[in-house]
This record gives C-alpha cells, sequence and structure tokens, in this order.
C-alpha cells in the first residue's frame, strides 16, 4: 500500500509542484498551507509521513508537530524551513526527525528523505510484526507451560535411556524434582528398566501405547496410574523423546475394589442365607410337627432352633447393612465399667449355654472414655463370643474358661482383654483373621464380623493385639484411646487401605 | 427293614432338620459333617441314598461324588444334591436330583422315595 504523505507548506505554488513529483514516486499526498487546514490530517489515523515547515502560519507548528511525534512515534517527520531556521528547528525537535531539509526545497535531496522515511516505516512495520509474534510465542509458550504444568496428570519426558528430561509440577510433587534420574528409579523403584516399558514400544514403533502400573511416590505412597505414551519427534521426524503422561486412578481402582468385595460378599451372602433359611425351616418343621404329635419336647426343640436361626439372621443382616455404608463414628461420653458390664450380659448366655465359664474383671477406676457406645459394644461382643466359639470348637479340653478383664493403661488408655482356652489360632488363621470374607468357621462365618470389629476399634484410633496358640487359646487385647481422636469422627470406607 | 439315607452337611441345624424329616416318614438315617467323614460313613453304613451338601469346609461335595464313584459297593447309590450354591445343577451331573436351598419338604420326600433303591 501506498504510504500517505501530509506536506504541509504555506507557498501553494511549491506545494502544488512538489505534491505532484512526490505522488510520482508512489505516495499518496495530501497538502495543507496552514496548519489550521492541516490539523484534521495530522494524526496517525489519516497520514504516515509529515513533511512540514514548523514555520507555517495558522497555529503554532512546533507544538503540533511535536504533539503528532509523541503519538505516533514510529511515523517519520521531515523538517523545511528557511535555512535561518534550521538550527532551532534541530534544536527542538532533535533526532525525532528524519531529514532536516533547507528552502529551497531540493528535489533530489527531498527524493532521498522519502526514502529515508519509506524504510524506517517499513523497518517499523516489520518490528511491529516481529514484537506481535514474539507476544504471541511467549503467551503460547506461558500457555502450554501453564497447560503441562496444571494437567492433573503425572506428565515426563524421557530420552532414549529412560532419563527424565522434563517433568510437570505434579510429577514434581508426587514423584520429585529430580531430572536426569532414570523414569524406572523415581516411578518403581528399581534399578533396571522394567520389563514391558511402554516407553521402549514408542521408541521402537512409534506409536502411542497404554499400560496400567502401581507405582511408588517419593512419600512410600502406592498409586495405580493409567500411563499413555506419545513420540516427540526432531525436525528430521526422528523420534527423540517419548512423552509419558500418568494419571492417578487410585481412587476409581479403590471404588472397584469396594464394589467388587460388595458384588463378593452378596454371593458368599446368598449362600450363607439360604442355609439359614434352611435351618429356619427345620425348627418350623420341629415346631410344626411337634404341635402335631403333641410332643413338647419336640415344640421345645423347634422354637429353640428358630431362635437361633433368628439370631443369626439377624447378625447377618446388621453387618450387611454397616459394610454397604460407611459411617461417621457417634462418640459420647461412656462409663466404661457400665459398657463393659452390658457386653458381658450380652455374651454370659451364650457361655452358659455352651457349659463355659465367664470371668470378668472389671477395674473400679476405669473411669470415662470417648466413644460410638453401640458399634464399640458390638465389636467387644463379637469378640467375645468368638471366644465362646472357640472353646466350643475345642474337644481336646474338659473345662472352658473365658476372661474379659477390663482396666486404665496409663492415663489414655482403656484395654479391654479378653482370653480363652478355647482352640486357638494358627499362624495363618491369625494373619488372615481381620481379612473380608474369611472365616474358619465354614458355613456358619461370614468372614464379616471380625473385619467390621477390626474397623470399628481403628476408626476409633484404638489397636488390637492377638496372641494365639493352636490347642492351647488366644489372648485379644483392645487398647482404645479415653479421648477420641481427629481422624475418629470422618466416615471413612472400610476399604481405605488402612486396615 | 427301613431304608437308609445318609446325610452330609456342614451345618448342624439343617443336618438336625433332614434326619427328623426323613426319620418322621420312616426312614432310618445317619449323618455326617463334612465330605471326608461321610465318605467313612457311607463306606461303613451303606446308605440307600445320599443327601449332600455341595459348599462344605475340608472338601468340597464334587469331589467327594468322584471318590464314591470310585467306591464299587457306593457308586450306584443315587444322590440327592440340597446346595445353596448357584448353578448346581452342573456341579454333579450325575446326581438324581438337585434342590436348592431353602428346599420343599414334599417335594424332597417325592424326589427321595421316588429314587430309594
Amino acid at each position: 500500500m501506498d504510504d500517505r504523505v501530509l506536506f504541509i507548506e504555506e507557498d501553494e505554488n511549491i506545494a502544488a509542484e512538489l505534491s505532484t513529483w512526490i505522488a510520482g514516486q508512489q505516495f499518496r499526498i495530501q497538502t495543507a498551507c496552514s496548519f489550521k487546514t492541516a490539523a484534521p490530517h495530522l494524526n496517525g489515523n489519516h497520514t504516515d509521513i509529515v513533511i512540514a515547515d514548523p514555520y507555517t502560519p495558522g497555529g503554532d507548528g512546533h507544538l503540533l508537530l511535536k504533539r503528532f511525534k509523541a503519538d505516533n512515534p514510529t511515523k517519520p517527520l521531515i523538517i523545511v524551513t528557511a535555512p535561518e531556521n534550521t538550527e532551532t528547528a534541530m534544536t527542538a525537535f532533535k533526532a525525532t526527525v528524519v531529514e532536516y531539509l533547507n528552502k529551497p526545497i531540493n528535489t533530489l535531496a527531498l527524493d532521498i528523505a522519502l526514502q529515508h522515511a519509506r524504510q524506517r516505516l517499513a523497518l517499523n512495520h516489520k518490528i511491529d510484526s516481529y514484537t506481535q509474534k514474539l507476544e504471541d510465542l511467549h503467551y503460547a509458550q506461558n500457555l502450554y507451560q501453564q497447560l503441562f504444568d496444571e494437567v492433573p496428570c503425572y506428565i515426563s519426558v524421557q530420552d532414549r535411556n529412560f532419563r527424565l528430561t522434563a517433568m510437570n509440577r505434579l510429577f514434581k510433587r508426587d514423584f520429585g524434582n529430580e531430572a536426569g534420574a532414570y523414569c524406572y528409579k523415581i516411578y518403581k523403584h528399581r534399578d533396571t528398566p522394567c520389563p514391558k516399558c511402554p516407553v521402549a514400544k514408542t521408541f521402537e514403533d512409534g506409536r502411542r501405547h497404554q499400560t496400567e502400573e502401581v507405582v511408588t511416590s517419593k512419600h512410600g505412597k502406592q498409586y495405580n496410574v493409567l500411563t499413555w505414551t506419545a513420540p516427540l519427534r526432531n525436525d528430521d521426524d526422528e523420534i527423540t523423546q517419548v512423552m509419558e503422561m500418568a494419571t492417578n486412578i487410585t481412587e476409581v481402582r479403590r471404588l472397584q475394589d469396594h464394589l467388587t468385595s460388595l458384588g463378593l460378599m452378596l454371593g458368599s451372602m446368598s449362600h450363607g442365607v439360604k442355609g439359614m433359611l434352611t435351618a429356619l425351616d427345620g425348627g418350623i418343621y420341629q415346631l410344626e410337627t411337634g404341635i402335631r404329635k403333641k410332643d413338647n419336647g419336640r415344640i421345645e426343640l423347634g422354637f429353640h432352633r428358630i431362635q437361633q436361626s433368628s439370631a443369626r439372621i439377624r447378625k447377618m443382616v446388621l453387618e450387611i447393612l454397616f459394610y454397604a455404608k460407611s459411617r461417621g463414628m457417634q462418640h459420647e461420653a461412656t462409663d466404661v465399667a457400665e459398657l463393659a458390664e452390658a457386653v458381658a450380659d450380652a455374651v454370659k448366655p451364650m457361655a452358659d449355654n455352651n457349659g463355659h465359664t465367664l470371668v470378668v474383671d472389671i477395674a473400679s477406676d476405669a473411669g470415662n472414655f470417648e466413644a460410638d457406645t453401640n458399634w464399640i459394644q458390638q465389636s467387644i461382643v463379637n469378640f467375645l463370643e468368638n471366644a465362646v466359639d472357640a472353646c466350643t470348637d475345642d474337644t481336646e479340653k474338659n473345662n472352658h474358661r473365658i476372661g474379659f478383664r477390663v482396666y486404665p493403661q496409663g492415663e489414655e488408655m482403656i484395654v479391654f482383654d479378653i482370653s480363652d482356652n478355647g482352640i486357638g489360632m494358627d499362624e495363618e488363621t491369625r494373619q488372615k483373621m481381620f481379612t473380608l470374607f474369611f472365616s474358619s468357621k465354614g458355613s456358619k462365618g461370614t468372614g464379616l464380623g471380625l473385619f467390621i470389629s477390626n474397623h470399628i476399634i481403628r476408626q476409633h484410633g484404638g489397636r488390637i493385639d492377638v496372641t494365639s496358640e493352636y490347642g492351647k487359646g488366644t489372648q485379644v487385647k483392645i487398647s482404645l484411646p479415653r479421648f477420641r481422636t481427629a481422624e475418629s469422627s470422618i466416615a471413612r470406607p472400610l476399604l481405605d487401605g488402612s486396615n | 427293614m427301613n431304608k437308609k439315607i445318609l446325610v452330609i452337611d456342614d451345618d448342624p441345624a439343617v443336618l438336625e432338620y433332614l434326619t427328623t424329616i426323613f426319620e418322621d416318614n420312616g426312614y432310618t438315617t445317619c449323618s455326617a459333617k463334612d465330605a471326608f467323614e461321610g465318605l467313612e460313613v457311607a463306606k461303613r453304613e451303606k446308605p440307600d441314598l445320599i443327601t449332600l451338601d455341595l459348599e462344605m469346609p475340608g472338601d468340597w461335595g464334587p469331589r467327594f461324588y468322584r471318590k464314591m464313584s470310585e467306591d464299587q459297593t457306593l457308586k450306584n447309590t443315587p444322590v440327592v444334591v440340597i446346595s445353596g450354591l448357584s448353578g448346581h445343577k452342573y456341579a454333579i451331573n450325575k446326581a438324581v436330583a438337585t434342590l436348592s436351598k431353602p428346599f420343599n419338604t414334599d417335594e424332597l420326600l417325592q424326589i427321595v422315595a421316588e429314587n430309594i433303591i
């Protein structure tokens, strides 16, 4: 596009003559014989180059030209004055002016001045566009860096030796900021590359690969991650690096585990429930035929069996209800002795029925503690019932004794000590006793009782110590803090890994 | 002489239920609480029919059935499966009948009457 020239000259003849010549040099020319008529054009929107004599009448030429230069620093200004004014003009405008020309105007000098102006304009245009591009680039770079850093995945870039060359913020947070370290060292704490490495595959075939891995953070936490790899190529289309993006799916897997266990549980439940219903049918049958035969012994037996079955069904349903819902504990100040007596009363009939002695010893200085009474009671009853079962299952000894001691330990702890001289556990059973669905009781157990009891004690900030010897007996020591811990009031899913 | 039925189930309540039903209906019974004991009792008592639970500690019902089939004196004894497991119809294909828990008493008695040798 032709640059627009504004020519401010008092002498109309000179103006007309020179403007024809200037137009011939591929400029669009506008003339004004005074600053008054020039004023509307004296701005960057209308004019690219100004040729002016600041002494032209009709306004303060110096002021108007200086203002134009101040507003449009990139638009060239050529000053044309009588020789005696040149020095004053030079003092006033200094280097903001491209050329100072003397009147009368030499067309050759004007031509050179205009060419300079035109070059200056072109240069300024270029600088403008480069600056804009640089700014865009800077913005884009910032944006990509931000994207790289803020993406909720672990991103690392690796070379052929699996050395990390770049990592994003999340990666640095969980796996450290050690550029140059080996991927397998950082992610898996290995000394050699992992077998079936997706990064190695991408280096080989240039395609994306997906795997699921278990990695260990710098804090020792294990995460399930879904990894995607992508090749990074240089200008010659050679793969120089591979980007690995790992999404933390630990939560998803945890939920999946929970659902799987729920499914498993329903499966194992359904078998147990069917057995219990059959046993209930058995009781009803005894009762029914007993009434028909007027056989009191059979009526009593039937009634007893129905009682037993309904207790079993009730227990299982309660366990399922507990399991199906993760809950916070409802802590309240509780009298330890009162709770312990209630627990002992609940278990006493069961011990008596089976011919075992229950020895209860509750310290007089047991005091109070903060606990969810319902669940703690249920949990301790569970351990006591197991002690009774362990005695019943033991056919070697004649006299069975279940001990239930409750006493304070230091200022902070209450201990519930449950011991029996029943059948005891082998090492394998002892290790698995708190595992979900593990039961040593065949179809009588659900594998939920101790799992839940353990969970309740832990949610109270307590601990369970078990010693046992097969054939000799078992001792379970449940230690509970007197005062609630910060974490104990938070609802936690049963399968949160802390069980 | 009364026909004899061997009841194998690990749940004592169910064991008691089944033996009572059979005795009330004129059968002699013997019982076992697991597959291992079941095999011993079967060899000793030579029952005319066996009812078998599928899921028991120690040894599974299907394995009991295989071992029983290897014994010449027992292999033709009819077996009625009574189980709480789903899909049990395929677990022992030579069983004369399969009932799922909880079962119907009349149906059980009819099956026993039809199949007992």
